[in-house]
């Protein structure tokens, strides 16, 4: 989304964006909670799976506690997630409900252009919660890769 | 382990590799299931463009992924110690004989399958759909060219798809390798 629609968007007028945006927004938001629900739900099996013996096994014997790398990484990657879901939920109930355009014909100008100024200021703090979505994404991926070698906290 | 422990190229490349195939899924989905129906929105001239300027980043993010998933890949098995500097170039359970060796070898055939179907929709079918026509085109000419750009497009879409489940599928083999692969 950031990399393609965001390059589309530069030859796109500003009341087109808001439309893509808005229905984009509408799916986006249910393929994100898709995967998160995903990731956490395989996360918290593959734990449950864990067999303490075969871990110690491993190179570095790892162990799932907190005095071992290992562990700190578990809750780390844990508390990446509730992160993760904590910005969902501010797009999907607080950003893209606020993205809906109030116009009536009874607005005067001076209203028509606050409502203008309010869908631009939405528009601007979604794009900087995608962002952040996806840096600490992206911080998960890296911590979750360190996983195989013992944990990196 | 810890910091001071780690295997940073190992690392590196695990990161890449995964980042590279996710960019390569998640790029896809979102441009078959949240842009496409996002573009239905707004006028089709406007759509046009927007379809244009989507699917010309979408497929320099598609070749760049192949790119650092095959690199990154061979890395990661030369890392490992299964890819080695002398003939066979091969070792440990790199082989046809090891569930380890036969789903790595499909994992290099679907690379293979999707760089064929990323030249067909860059090279082939691409510029079919950007083809203009002509001021003295006649009505035969411009229902010729629509008929062709209709085609091309279902062509895309079809391979698209194809390349995703393509895609997962090398996504799911790759995960087994950590338990010794599934074929």
């Amino acid at each position: 989304m950031e990399l393609v629609l965001r390059h589309a968007q530069q030859s796109m007028r500003p009341s087109q964006v808001a439309v893509v945006c808005q229905r984009a927004g509408l799916r986006y938001r249910w393929f994100a909670l898709a995967s998160l629900v995903t990731v956490g739900a395989t996360g918290v099996l593959q734990l449950l799976r864990l067999d303490e013996a075969q871990l110690a096994a491993r190179a570095g014997s790892p162990a799932l506690s907190l005095a071992d790398p290992y562990g700190r990484t578990v809750l780390l990657l844990a508390v990446l997630w509730l992160v993760l879901a904590a910005i969902w939920s501010v797009m999907a109930f607080w950003l893209h409900p606020g993205m809906h355009a109030r116009f009536s014909a009874e607005m005067s100008k001076e209203q028509a252009q606050v409502e203008r100024q309010r869908i631009g200021v939405q528009i601007r703090r979604m794009d900087r919660s995608l962002r952040t979505e996806l840096a600490v994404a992206l911080f998960a991926l890296i911590v979750g890769a360190t996983l195989r070698l013992g944990g990196i906290v | 382990m810890g910091l001071e422990s780690i295997n940073w190229q190992l690392l590196v490349y695990s990161v890449l590799h995964d980042l590279a195939i996710a960019v390569y899924i998640g790029g896809s989905v979102v441009m078959d299931f949240i842009l496409g129906p996002a573009q239905q929105s707004i006028p089709p001239a406007q759509a046009q463009i927007m379809g244009q300027k989507t699917s010309d980043r979408f497929l320099v993010l598609v070749w760049v992924s192949l790119g650092v998933i095959v690199v990154t890949g061979f890395l990661r098995l030369q890392e490992k110690g299964f890819i080695v500097a002398e003939w066979p170039p091969f070792a440990g359970l790199l082989n046809w004989e090891f569930s380890y060796g036969r789903t790595v070898f499909v994992m290099f055939i679907i690379w293979v399958l999707l760089v064929v179907n990323g030249a067909l929709i860059t090279f082939v079918l691409r510029p079919r759909l950007l083809g203009r026509l002509g001021s003295g085109t006649s009505t035969r000419q411009v229902t010729t060219s629509m008929d062709s750009k209709l085609q091309a497009a279902q062509w895309v879409q079809w391979l698209t798809r194809t390349d995703m489940a393509l895609a997962v599928l090398a996504a799911l083999l790759g995960a087994s390798l950590i338990l010794g692969g599934l074929l």
